[in-house]
């Protein structure tokens, strides 16, 4: 048997989403329908950064009418567990947080009360009359502060607010820096940011039979989620059903579980009424999980002509509060401790990585989680190299990287990279940024127009779709890795493909049905895509850290391969010929070489269904429907190289992208108009990043950043055209050949422009190691530099 | 409540009356009284731009406005810019062009469109840029946004009778 349809998967095939996306007609969480006796909460936030909660008087709020109960830490702590993120690495600190703060609050912006109301209106009204009493107590927010001995403690269980520190060396690190002609070392700084989701978290739990009760949420996780209010609530995980609706983006910041979750879920069950949540901005800037805020000490050990006989890294993150769910306060530190040697043949490595726990808001994932930090510290080295040896930079990123022709090559913690294009992409990216001819022209240190100008490279690997050996590897021995599908020929032919992803996005509805009828023999039109429900379709890790094409794609790819073989049988039967003669192509089968003989997906449905005369060959079971299950391996290794070329203006510091080129490689590409569409929305988000978004803290914790006013966000004349070109160099350690492609935009972006700006005030002395890199500092630098 | 008082306008061309609290946001009225929940609120800060809608023909902000304010008012949402059988010549560019990624902030950037093609014919990619500068899209990057909007100018024209 075999499968002539090839023609789906490599098009740009326009979405199906869009239609109705456009019309108006979405179903994000707060466009559901609720029912009438819907009850909504409004949560009372702490200003404080650090208090003991004295007391809470809610006299007022539970007179107003229209307000049903206020709740409490206490009364919360009878209903659900405190919750934890599961992590398990060696010194790693266990804590817990209550859904709501009981005794103590430790950021702004953590929950102290819930009120549930009639309506959203009169939950807020209820919100503002509910009094506590708060005993300020010090605060550390800093990363470098929380460490100090005077520092105060932040989580009872977490002493001297380390929450984790890793370390690793091999043998000839300190070998290396001997015999090194020269060290180049450096500290990097990186902003506090946050993914801002155009649509806010919230979540609808409506109690309905024959489930207990049915949770819809914006969550990227829907299994993680239901696994985790069944074990917090302490309720049969059978008895929970969690729905996605369409979700307004998530970039990672809704693959976490949040405190809200909870108590919503917790309130429907105990009040038997549907409850309903809608975030407002001001409670996503202050309790969104953050990212970033790191820092990172890098010594690089090389030879005269700009080798890396050795690394060393010293890297520090501000995981906040508490350690968030489900992916925990460690995964910035050990992600950017495994991801910065990147694509160079770094054979030597030594680093110690450390989690501190500080008053500030919980630090998790978000769409390029320390990847953007860690390169921006590689590259930045690499940079440092050419300046200091007298090269070109793109010249000492050549001399160190791993050439295809070693590929696979095994890094030097254990990450294999099975293919890739590490020097072909650099090299097509300066071609397509006419980077000779900048260098060649480039007015280094002389203003022309008001301006310096610069080139800045970022040359990466982008972690996707991790397995479970991957997780284990970082200590999340409670995150499975993969993914699953099933696809059923339905009695009309028609087909249904049920996947363990939930989609922000992405596209999944139109990408999935490409590889589907491929790898069915399907035509496209006829495969409809279902995800984001527990009750439909098994388990699965879901949908972050670029899983989707890797884990939903491989385990479509063998479902609907299971399901072709069958359909194969049952049409060798009706056609009296042999599994291995039937020919699958554009929905029909028939026999090689004879045309003539062939059956429609439907003529074959309709036996394996027993809708007509035909019988079921011996021992062939009903019905057409298939499942299968893909963990891929540790990692899957995409990669990229963006080139971005600035003007940065010396009288107000400003910075003009005025190029923009993307090299990517990730792997086979499903739809090409989709990948390029990802790629530019993330540089976008690094653009924000890298020169404009930062969340503040004052020294006392109280927030400086509570409204899109105070945190900007790239806008429409912000971002440059970009110029993108891809390079595919199929997997072969997954199914598929597929490579994640969710998060290479952001990551390339943040280092790729931090260097341009390096690049533009070179001659100047300036030393640019932190972001973001607004207005005001690079006006200062330049003033101090004598610009 | 007692204190509710009695807003009439006229919505996607339907006459439309009820009382409401005189708080009521306009987008609140729009989304939860009326069922139009494809304008969105993004952040009632009046800066992301998801619950644009056209106001007497021209922008607006609906979490900016108490419903009670727009009192005798026309007002546009996306639902009216598609008829049953085909999309607007904007929408169907943002379809063409991959304009949208989850769709949340679309309504608010299709109706800001709008605003500028009926004001300007042949807007140059620096025009679109700046009419588009106040409204956030985080999926994107914009640039197919910007490609849509300039095609979808392309098509207004060829359909115009000259």
């Amino acid at each position: 048997m075999s499968s002539d349809t090839q023609g789906a998967v490599g098009q740009s095939v326009l979405r199906r989403e869009d239609e109705y996306l456009l019309r108006g007609q979405g179903r994000f969480v707060d466009d559901l329908p609720t029912p009438l006796n819907t009850l909504h909460l409004a949560f009372v936030l702490s200003p404080y950064a650090h208090a003991r909660i004295s007391e809470i008087d809610a006299s007022e709020a539970l007179a107003l009418d229209g307000v049903v109960d206020v709740l409490t830490g206490a009364d919360l702590a009878a209903m659900v567990k405190p919750i934890a993120a599961q992590i398990e690495l060696p010194g790693y600190s266990f804590n817990t947080r209550d859904v709501l703060a009981a005794d103590e609050v430790r950021f702004a912006g953590e929950a102290v009360a819930v009120v549930v109301a009639e309506s959203q209106y009169l939950a807020e009204d209820g919100a503002e009359l509910v009094q506590v009493d708060y005993e300020p107590l010090p605060v550390v927010t800093d990363i470098a502060e929380a460490t100090d001995p005077a520092a105060p403690q932040v989580n009872p269980t977490v002493p001297g607010n380390v929450y984790f520190e890793g370390r690793f060396a091999t043998e000839g690190v300190a070998a290396g820096f001997e015999a090194a002609a020269h060290v180049i070392a450096e500290d990097f700084n990186s902003n506090r940011v946050t993914a801002v989701p155009i649509e806010p978290r919230g979540c609808l739990a409506v109690p309905e039979q024959p489930a207990n009760l049915v949770f819809y949420s914006s969550t990227q996780i829907h299994h993680l989620l239901r696994t985790a209010l069944a074990e917090f609530l302490d309720v049969a995980e059978s008895t929970l059903r969690v729905v996605v609706p369409d979700v307004g983006g998530g970039f990672g910041i809704k693959a976490a579980l949040y405190p809200e979750e909870f108590v919503c879920a917790a309130l429907a069950l105990r009040l038997r009424r549907p409850v309903k949540w809608i975030q407002d901005r001001y409670g996503a800037l202050l309790t969104d999980v953050h990212a970033r805020d790191n820092h990172y000490r890098v010594e690089a050990a090389i030879d005269d002509d700009g080798i890396v006989l050795a690394l060393r890294a010293e890297i520090r993150t501000n995981g906040g509060a508490y350690s968030a769910l489900p992916f925990g306060c460690t995964l910035e530190t050990t992600g950017g401790a495994r991801m910065i040697v990147g694509p160079y043949r770094i054979t030597e490595y030594e680093y110690t990585a450390t989690a501190v726990a500080t008053h500030t808001a919980p630090v998790l994932a978000y769409r390029g989680v320390a990847q953007p930090v860690c390169f921006m510290a590689i590259e930045g080295i690499m940079d440092r190299i050419a300046r200091r040896l007298g090269l070109d930079p793109a010249e000492v990123r050549l001399r160190n990287m791993v050439p295809t022709a070693e590929l696979p090559w095994t890094n030097i913690v254990g990450v294999r990279y099975d293919t890739g294009s590490f020097v072909e992409s650099l090299e097509l990216a300066m071609e397509m940024a006419g980077y000779d001819e900048f260098r060649a022209s480039q007015a280094q240190g002389r203003l022309v127009d008001g301006k310096y100008r610069g080139i800045g490279i970022c040359s990466f690997t982008e972690v996707s779709g991790t397995g479970a050996p991957g997780w284990r590897a970082r200590g999340l021995t409670r995150l499975p890795g993969f993914d699953s599908g099933t696809v059923k020929v339905e009695p009309t032919g028609k087909v249904t493909a049920f996947v363990s992803h939930a989609h922000s996005g992405q596209g999944h509805f139109t990408t999935f049905a490409q590889v589907v009828a491929d790898a069915l023999g399907a035509q496209l039109e006829d495969v409809t895509v279902v995800e984001g429900d527990t009750a439909a379709g098994p388990y699965g890790t879901n949908t972050f850290a670029s899983r989707s094409a890797v884990t939903g794609g491989g385990a479509l790819i063998r479902a609907s391969e299971k399901a072709r073989l069958k359909l194969a049988r049952i049409a060798a039967f009706m056609l009296e010929s042999t599994p291995e003669d039937i020919v699958v192509s554009d929905g029909r089968m028939h026999v090689a070489g004879v045309p003539s003989r062939a059956l429609s997906f439907q003529e074959v449905a309709e036996t394996a269904y027993a809708m007509n005369t035909s019988d079921l060959p011996e021992g062939e079971s009903f019905g057409v429907e298939e499942t299968d299950f893909y963990d891929p391996p540790l990692v899957t290794m995409a990669n990229a190289t963006h080139i971005a070329q600035v003007a940065v203006d010396a009288a107000d510091g400003t910075v003009d992208i005025e190029g923009y080129v993307v090299v990517h490689d990730c792997g086979r590409v499903i739809n090409p108009m989709i990948v390029d569409g990802q790629v530019m929305g993330g540089v976008a988000q690094g653009i924000g990043e890298a020169l404009m978004e930062e969340f503040v803290y004052d020294p006392d914790g109280g927030v400086r950043t509570a409204t899109l006013m105070d945190y900007l966000l790239p806008s429409s004349v912000d971002v440059p055209n970009y110029q993108i070109a891809h390079i595919e160099s199929p997997s072969i350690d997954t199914v598929g050949g597929f490579k994640g492609v969710g998060e290479g935009g952001l990551i390339g972006a943040v280092a790729a422009l931090v260097n341009a700006v390096a690049d533009a005030l070179s001659d100047l002395g300036v030393n640019v190691n932190t972001k973001p890199l607004r207005p005001a500092l690079l006006s200062r630098l330049i003033r101090e530099a004598g610009g | 409540m007692n204190d509710e008082v009695r807003v009439t306008v006229t919505v996607n061309g339907r006459r439309r009356e009820a009382r409401v609290e005189p708080r009521r946001l306009l987008v609140d009225f729009l989304r939860h009284d009326l069922g139009l929940t494809g304008t969105h609120i993004g952040c009632e800060q009046g800066v992301c731009g998801a619950c644009t809608v056209l106001l007497d023909g021209r922008t607006a902000r609906s979490c900016l406005h108490f419903a009670v304010a727009v009192d005798g008012s026309d007002i546009r949402t996306v639902e009216d810019l598609a008829s049953l059988d085909e999309l607007h010549p904007i929408q169907e560019m943002f379809h063409r062009k991959h304009a949208l990624q989850c769709g949340f902030c679309t309504p608010g950037f299709l109706l800001t469109t709008v605003e500028l093609l009926e004001r300007t014919a042949e807007p140059d990619e620096g025009a679109i840029r700046e009419a588009l500068m106040n409204n956030v899209c985080r999926c994107t990057g914009y640039a197919n946004i910007v490609d849509a909007v300039a095609e979808a100018a392309v098509e207004l024209r060829r359909r115009k009778p000259a």
